[in-house]
């Protein structure tokens, strides 16, 4: 069980290499892809502007720098389309990845990238998106047939999910989930939403947008449902500001808020998951290093044999601020603290 | 071009159905004006139209799927209005899928059924158990940016091209992907009607376009707010929580007054777990001269935003 860590430049490699990554991921931008397409349309899944490099020698040096310690490079290309011309635009750039800067594994959504990837038969392995939204088990049997070595399960898959699909799986994929940062208040292979800067996230603007509720069938509401409703609708909106970091806040020590699945760590070294991600490209420096620490502190605990209650309690003390894990409202995942 | 109707009731699938008929299905004053519109400009553009397909079930909540009762209830309402029937599937988790099994089943035996999947689960059970099903892409399998919030800026004559035109377009774009789906049997697509307008040139590629109207949709979840009304507050927006189908019971409209555009008057609609959008008048008049055009293989009147569950139950 490996713990992947985000990175969008040479200078943070170190630093998380020392604090425990295993694994990095990163995306790349060429500024001709923003020349033609501009901010709306997106290389893969963040903004053009922030969290990824923007050269191949760029990203040929850290990836030289990730394997002198050992540590592979994994590239999102994870747009959830690509037209004809983005297509081929995209297919050459992962040639060059693979070629020119040696990466280790490219990170695909578009099933038609993912098709002709594999046709190609790159040095790189293929990895499944999340964007993917590979929910069930026939799922990734289905996209087996295009020779991904991994599949990155969605967020939303609860733990007794991700075992059945992990038990069924293991032996001809790695499982990848997530672990830490920001959350998604949908599912994130079927949000046709933008986070174009313009506009913010369509999840977080909602819960600044009027709401009125209408009962079905020319019905009315009582004052008692309409009641009930907004009450609903006000903890649905506190739901939405952990899952967007905590309103993208910190601790009082500075260390980062937001979704977490500390407490799941022994259940998915048990299971066999291969890789835990840490989300967050466009984070900090010190938001990526709290991050990984964090994560590495379970992990080793979890592999020396600690058992689930006291791993837990440890997530619960690194978090620093119980409350927040109280609410519920934190969680990637709903942990059964006694199995 | 063929017209379809969904149907939450077997008994609105019947013979001779009008367009008058089919608006008065609508069952919400926020939504009847959107319905209602439709149905007029179905009528201007295309006169008096014959519906001879139902479409039944929903797209996207596994909680929604029906059980073998009701859809052999639908399949015999269908059989005796002589109409053709198409199953909509949502995303599911392994258990959703179970639940679709025997639904399958059941519909492989009849024939000439069609199943519209949402999920490469789905279409991997079709393909490998079920071969004599037609099988027919989602519009959820369609990755189109549709956010009224910003997209309907870039159907202005100031937008950038190339931006313009990649999000008209989908992977449909590329004859890769369409023979992709050609090989796995697949010949006709779901797609909704975007606010920045849909460029059907794929249906060159002998692939059919399906759309519905009027509503399209713009994000869902497997968290559910609704769904949370019943659990205590620490237990509420769990992925997948059990629920009472409390989406039934209302829908939610957002007003968007502070665009950064000047789109400032549009209004959202939540529906149990997904958001959707309705079409404007100058969205439809766009895709029924598209439709008119021979581009469009099927129309299918919502009169209802497409999440409905059996009414006895509620």
């Amino acid at each position: 069980m490996k713990i992947l860590a985000p990175i969008s430049s040479l200078e943070e490699l170190e630093m998380l290499a020392e604090s425990g990554a295993e694994e990095f991921y990163c995306g790349i931008v060429p500024r001709e892809w923003m020349d033609r397409y501009t901010g709306a349309v997106w290389l893969n899944r963040r903004s053009p502007k922030g969290g990824s490099l923007e050269s191949l020698s760029d990203l040929r040096h850290l990836v030289e720098s990730a394997h002198a310690r050992r540590i592979p490079v994994f590239i999102t290309l994870n747009a959830p389309y690509y037209t004809a011309e983005q297509l081929a635009w995209v297919t050459e750039l992962a040639r060059k990845l693979d070629s020119e800067a040696g990466v280790d594994a490219l990170i695909v959504t578009d099933i038609n990238l993912l098709a002709r990837l594999s046709e190609l038969r790159l040095g790189a392995a293929l990895h499944v998106s999340s964007v993917a939204a590979t929910l069930n088990t026939e799922a990734i049997r289905f996209l087996l047939e295009f020779g991904p070595s991994r599949v990155i399960l969605p967020r939303s898959l609860t733990i007794s999910e991700i075992e059945r699909i992990t038990g069924a799986c293991r032996e001809r994929v790695e499982i990848e989930v997530f672990m830490l940062n920001d959350g998604c208040a949908f599912e994130e292979g079927f949000c046709s939403t933008t986070h174009h800067h313009s506009v913010g996230a369509f999840c977080t603007n909602l819960s600044e947008m009027d709401a009125e509720f209408e009962a079905s069938r020319d019905r009315a509401l009582s004052p008692r449902q309409q009641s009930r409703l907004r009450r609903n609708l006000s903890h649905y909106r506190e739901w939405v500001w952990y899952v967007n970091g905590n309103g993208c806040g910190a601790t009082r020590t500075g260390l980062p808020y937001g979704p977490c699945g500390l407490c799941a760590i022994p259940d998915f070294h048990r299971m066999g998951v291969a890789s835990l991600k840490i989300v967050g490209r466009e984070a900090s420096p010190f938001k990526k290093m709290a991050s990984v620490r964090m994560v590495r502190d379970i992990v080793d605990r979890v592999r020396s044999g600690a058992t689930k209650l006291v791993a837990i309690e440890r997530a619960k003390s690194l978090r620093g601020e119980p409350e927040h894990c109280e609410s519920g409202f934190m969680c990637y995942y709903k942990v059964d603290e006694g199995r | 071009m063929q017209w379809a109707i969904h149907v939450a009731e077997p008994s609105e699938i019947k013979p001779g159905l009008t367009l008058r008929d089919v608006e008065a299905l609508s069952d919400s004053p926020r939504l009847r004006p959107v319905v209602s519109l439709v149905a007029n400009l179905i009528c201007e553009y295309f006169g008096q139209v014959s519906f001879t397909r139902a479409v039944f079930g929903n797209e996207f909540c596994e909680h929604l799927i029906p059980d073998r009762s009701r859809l052999e209830q639908m399949l015999e309402a269908a059989r005796r209005a002589r109409m053709e029937l198409t199953f909509l599937t949502p995303y599911v988790s392994d258990a959703g899928i179970e639940k679709l099994v025997p639904l399958f089943e059941m519909l492989g035996r009849d024939g000439a059924s069609e199943v519209v999947f949402n999920d490469w689960g789905v279409l991997n059970l079709l393909k490998r158990d079920f071969p004599r099903i037609t099988r027919v892409q989602g519009r959820l399998m369609n990755k189109s940016l549709r956010d009224p919030r910003v997209t309907g800026v870039y159907a202005t004559s100031e937008a950038p091209t190339a931006t313009l035109v990649s999000l008209r377009r989908s992977s449909l774009d590329s004859s890769s992907y369409t023979k992709l789906l050609s090989d796995l049997g697949i010949t006709t697509v779901e797609i909704d009607n975007l606010p920045q307008g849909n460029d059907l040139g794929f249906t060159e590629d002998a692939m059919t376009a399906n759309v519905c109207v009027p509503f399209g949709f713009i994000s869902t979840s497997r968290i559910c707010m609704a769904a949370g009304m019943h659990y205590s507050k620490r237990e509420k927006f769990q992925p997948g929580a059990a629920c009472h189908h409390e989406c039934q019971t209302h829908l939610v409209e957002y007003g968007y007054t502070n665009s950064p555009f000047g789109n400032r008057d549009q209004k959202f609609y939540l529906k149990g777990n997904t958001y959707f959008y309705a079409h404007s008048e100058a969205m439809l008049r766009s895709l029924f001269e598209q439709a008119r055009a021979g581009l469009v293989g099927r129309l299918t009147f919502q009169p209802r935003l497409p999440m409905t569950w059996r009414r006895e139950n509620i």
